[in-house]
């Protein structure tokens, strides 16, 4: 509360100070007691609205990005300026009182927004570097579970979605309902004889079927097995839709379904063979090879279309380290640009203002003990490490949150980081800078 | 007489004139738009060797390539250059107050023109001049918020040139062919509201005053062409097209502007622009009528916020179809965006906006109650209020119950499964759906009392149209609830088409009602005047609250619109890759939104104030036609 009452004061200075002029003029100009009186009792009140007002705008302030499930309560503090300046003001008592519903209204709103469960969006999920072609297929199975549901054992989790997104339309086991899409166990056996053989599939006639698109491609054909039905579905979904499950208004000639291999899901074709294998092995079935998975989707996929995945890491959120941790400490800290925001003794260049001075042999066994300390470290390396993946965790005062990027936990090797906590964890207040490794 | 007639001869000449020249932009930028802007010529210069074809991702037309492909950034300060603040937060601020203000000043000049067409072609006199005065207030309004909106959207440009160089870069590169048009509409707009502002006193009588009028036409025709080509670039980064999947712009710029999404987005916005000007306009009349010293104002604000109130309501209620439509068409376009929307990531905030609407939409039966306490001979109704409170509140209460959301695994095993044991039995489509149609038909009836409130029919047939709108009415109910109840037992996949008979019986009850009423009480008996300014105070507070709500709502809406794209700056085609390319908790996007309006209302309310300076200046011959304490007829409404 006292950092808070010197903050308003802080931030409302001028205006006190306005206010004491004005109590002191009214002091020695009036000679009619009467008014004297009115005019300072007035003054008093729009002192304390005043201070008032200084404190909702502290807090504001200070709750940004910390505590902003309280925030509602700098609201509530102006509606109760705004309706004791409508009481004493009565010139003005309409816009006070109308001040004071709007921002009543607003911190209601607010309020109910932030009483809800909160739920965030991560960033984009980072490609990891994966050489699909020499897994097992165990292995393989175990990434195409979570490419599906987002990790391995979680594919019985309710809500649990993974690149894929495929759990978001597709139910997985039985009993469940599929309302957007089919239920897809048993889909292995299914594949290669219900769908094959229905008639409006058209095997090996493309021209003759009565879908959106006859082929994935021109020339592509149609299936001739299980697999490649499953690749031609993933890779062209309107080409043949499940009775039931087409575009609302279609007559189920057209599916709802992306390309999986195109924006915005971009699956790519190891991934792909990922996802396939996990859907044979987890009903106990032998999945084909890697390579025949591959084949059946180079027969529907044209190699234009393909995504490539180093493309796709250059413009993505992750994927590329900035370090892989055999660069000595000093390129590691300019590979990930933290001399741009951050002093840190002993680093050529490090001369940056935006972030705090890294002296953390020092100030992290401090910040550990601050009461707006909220992380679970409990040494030196543990707060260094915590500050690196999570930044939000515990901002340094006076700066604000969300200005570190929270992507340094993808971008950089474990390697990278473990100097990175190593030498921040020898830099002293005081003390000459550790030698670089 | 001939002096007459010259006038009469140079106002149309004048209007052609400014008609031709409005017009002259678009046409000399139609040979170019036809045949898919300019870029082509260089593509010729470069040799006819080497033509790159490229496939449209939605119309998947072939086209030339003619644009670069949308950039690749990296987080830097040469993509997202920043202050020590977070910039999407920065954009966000300056987005929707030059939204707010737009929507304003965009809404306005229709309600003028609806307001002044009731004065002309109204055969009471008086009635007439206070029509006149009352659009006459409205644009004087919507003028200073005029030069407001325009610095907001020199603020937003450089905001996103600032911060954003690289994302603005590419969107300007797409959206060339257009750009200057956009330019030059706008002086257009700002040219046609100042002659149709200033010459308001010269164009008063006769014909000029339909030159006058058709003048608004033009300036609203102008005002919505600017509303849906600013429309284009959302709809383009919510749901591209006119480039292929490199982002390169394939020279159709047809393509690019009509988007999946641009159609609902722009009926949706016409829809939501007026709705929220009547409650803007409303919000004023209430603020002077509490401020009122007299009875004469107290009774002209009275009235003016009625009107707006009823303007606005009208916008409102089809509102809620033209977002189904939206929704529709994002779940056509892609069904993950969809899910995304209203089962998945944003899910809890439609739960808000299914609260805003339903605060909406008491606000508005609470005015409407409070409204028949002016009026003699309504008593008869007030005593059937409180049924529909009842009806209102379980309506409401079926409307907010969530059925499927997103939880985390913990709370998921706490509550043992997706839906709550309880709760999660009501929450299904239909029976949501069956909550807003019932409380929209309650709105229709609230409505619909009024308009007879002071009155008694005289027609010949009038026991038998009551009698037929009591039964409409029983059926309307007694059907919707129904197909709410009926949904519980059939598959999804079908429960989901019961919306449109549901929509369909509440629109039946407001395309039918509204007219047969309106014939039973043509030439009606008066049972009392509606006696203007002597209305509760805790009325315009409903009016204020609509106001607040609506301004809310619609930043909730504009929030979850753009919230949907996740880590897109173009949908699928440009990724954003800045350090805030995630979003934002439900808390943190409420405070935001709270921000925003509190923002825009104490920056409204200082526009009124400087309206009001100019209004005690005016000449006490304007404040004639005003309506008095007296009485006024019933006629009025």
């Amino acid at each position: 509360m006292g950092d808070l009452v010197k903050e308003a004061v802080t931030i409302g200075w001028p205006l006190f100070a306005l206010l004491a002029g004005l109590f002191v003029y009214s002091l020695v100009s009036s000679k009619d007691g009467v008014a004297r009186k009115r005019s300072l009792f007035k003054l008093l009140i729009g002192t304390v609205c005043a201070f008032l007002l200084m404190l909702a705008i502290a807090h504001y302030k200070g709750s940004f990005y910390e505590a902003n499930r309280m925030l509602p309560v700098s609201l509530v503090l102006i509606t109760t300026t705004c309706f004791m300046m409508g009481i004493y003001f009565p010139n003005h008592a309409a816009l006070f009182k109308i001040g004071g519903f709007m921002f009543l209204v607003a911190a209601g709103l607010s309020g109910y927004g932030n009483w809800l469960p909160q739920v965030e969006g991560g960033f984009p999920p980072a490609e990891v570097k994966l050489d699909f072609s020499s897994m097992s297929a165990q292995a393989l199975a175990d990434e195409g579970e979570k490419i599906i549901f987002g990790g391995i054992g979680k594919n019985k989790e309710q809500g649990a979605v993974g690149k894929g997104q495929c759990p978001l339309c597709h139910a997985f086991h039985a009993g469940m309902l599929g309302e957007r899409a089919p239920n897809l166990v048993g889909l292995p056996g299914r594949a290669g004889k219900e769908r094959l053989e229905d008639p409006k599939y058209s095997k090996g006639k493309a021209e003759a079927r009565d879908f959106a698109q006859k082929e994935a491609f021109p020339g592509s054909g149609t299936a001739e097995n299980g697999q490649e039905y499953i690749a031609e579905s993933h890779a062209c979904p309107s080409c043949y839709v499940v009775a039931g499950y087409g575009v609302k208004g279609t007559n189920d000639k057209e599916s709802p379904m992306p390309s999986i291999h195109k924006p915005p899901i971009s699956l790519s074709l190891p991934e792909l063979a990922a996802v396939d294998t996990w859907l044979y092995l987890r009903e106990g079935v032998d999945a084909p090879s890697y390579e025949e998975i591959i084949k059946s989707y180079e027969k529907f996929v044209p190699e234009a279309d393909r995504p490539k995945q180093q493309e796709e890491k250059a413009g993505g959120g992750g994927g590329d380290l900035m370090a892989d941790g055999t660069e000595p400490v000093d390129q590691i800290f300019q590979k990930a640009q933290c001399v741009a925001c951050h002093t840190i003794p002993g680093i050529p260049g490090a001369k940056g203002t935006i972030g705090p001075v890294l002296e953390e042999g020092t100030n992290a066994l401090l910040r550990m003990k601050d009461k707006d300390y909220k992380g679970t470290a409990k040494t030196v390396p543990d707060y260094i490490m915590e500050s690196i993946v999570a930044p939000s965790i515990y901002v340094v005062k006076p700066f604000p949150d969300n200005t570190m990027p929270k992507i340094f936990g993808q971008k950089l090797s474990a390697g990278a980081i473990k100097k990175i906590v190593d030498y921040l964890s020898q830099v002293k207040v005081g003390s000459p800078p550790p030698k670089i490794s | 007489m001939g002096r007459v007639a010259g006038k009469k001869i140079f106002s149309i000449m004048a209007l052609c004139a400014m008609v031709g020249l409005l017009l002259l932009p678009i046409a000399v930028s139609l040979p170019s738009l036809a045949m898919g802007a300019d870029a082509p010529d260089a593509v010729k210069k470069e040799g006819e060797a080497k033509v790159e074809k490229g496939r449209d991702v939605y119309y998947k037309t072939e086209g030339i390539v003619v644009g670069a492909p949308a950039p690749k950034t990296v987080d830097g300060p040469r993509d997202y250059p920043r202050y020590n603040f977070e910039s999407r937060v920065l954009l966000w601020f300056a987005n929707q107050q030059h939204l707010y203000y737009g929507s304003f000043v965009l809404a306005v000049p229709i309600f003028c023109m609806v307001i002044e067409f009731m004065g002309v072609v109204t055969k009471d006199k008086a009635m007439a001049k206070r029509y006149d005065q009352l659009a006459y207030d409205f644009i004087k309004i919507s003028l200073t918020a005029y030069s407001l909106t325009a610095i907001l959207g020199g603020i937003l440009i450089f905001t996103f040139l600032t911060l954003y160089p690289a994302f603005f870069g590419y969107l300007s590169g797409i959206f060339r062919p257009v750009m200057h048009i956009y330019a030059l509409m706008f002086v257009a707009e700002s040219g046609t509201l100042y002659i149709y502002y200033y010459g308001w006193d010269k164009m008063r009588d006769g014909f000029l005053k339909w030159i006058h009028l058709s003048m608004s036409v033009i300036l609203n025709v102008i005002g919505t062409l600017l509303m849906f080509l600013a429309n284009s670039w959302i709809g383009f980064m919510m749901s591209p097209a006119g480039v292929d999947e490199q982002g390169r712009y394939l020279g159709n710029i047809w393509h690019v502007i009509h988007t999946a999404l641009w159609n609902p987005l722009n009926v949706h916005r016409i829809l939501g622009n007026m709705a929220f000007g009547g409650g803007v306009v409303a919000a004023y009349a209430a603020y002077k009528f509490l401020a009122s010293k007299t009875d004469e104002d107290r009774a002209h604000y009275d009235w003016m916020g009625y009107i707006a109130m009823a303007l606005g309501v009208a916008f409102l209620i089809p509102l809620p179809f033209a977002g189904y439509w939206l929704m529709r068409e994002v779940y056509a376009y892609r069904q993950q965006m969809g899910i995304t929307l209203m089962g998945g990531l944003l899910a809890w905030l439609f739960i808000i906006q299914a609260t805003m609407i339903g605060i909406l939409f008491l606000s508005t039966n609470y005015y409407l109650w409070q409204a028949l306490g002016r009026m003699r001979g309504a008593e008869k109704y007030q005593r059937y209020i409180k049924y529909l409170v009842f009806i209102l509140c379980c309506g409401y209460l079926v409307f907010i119950t969530p059925h499927t959301i997103v939880m985390t695994p913990a709370e998921l095993k706490a509550m043992g499964g997706q839906q709550h044991p309880v709760l999660g039995n009501y929450g299904v489509m239909s029976a949501k759906n069956g909550g807003i149609n019932v409380i929209i038909t309650t709105t229709i009836l609230s409505f619909v009392w009024y308009m007879r409130g002071n009155k008694v029919s005289t027609v010949s047939w009038s026991k038998f149209g009551n009698i037929f709108m009591g039964v409409f009415f029983a059926c309307a109910y007694v059907n919707i609830i129904w197909l709410a109840i009926y949904g519980y037992y059939i598959p999804a996949n079908v429960r989901v088409g019961l919306s449109v008979p549901q929509v369909a019986t509440t629109l039946s009850c407001l395309f039918f009602m509204f007219p047969l009423n309106a014939a039973m009480m043509k030439g009606a008996k008066q049972m009392g005047a509606i006696e203007w300014g002597k209305i509760s105070v805790r009325s315009q507070y409903a009016l204020i609250m609509l106001a607040t709500a609506f301004t809310w709502m619609m930043g909730l809406m504009g929030y979850i619109r753009s919230s949907v794209r996740l880590f897109w700056h173009v949908n699928e085609i440009m990724r954003d890759n800045s350090p805030w390319a995630y979003t934002h908790t439900v808390g943190f996007a409420a405070n935001m939104i709270s921000f925003n309006v509190l923002f825009f209302w104490v920056s409204i309310l200082f526009v009124f104030w400087l309206g009001s300076l100019g209004m005690k200046k005016a000449p006490v011959e304007a404040k004639a036609g005003v309506p008095g304490g007296a009485p006024q007829p019933a006629g009025g409404h």
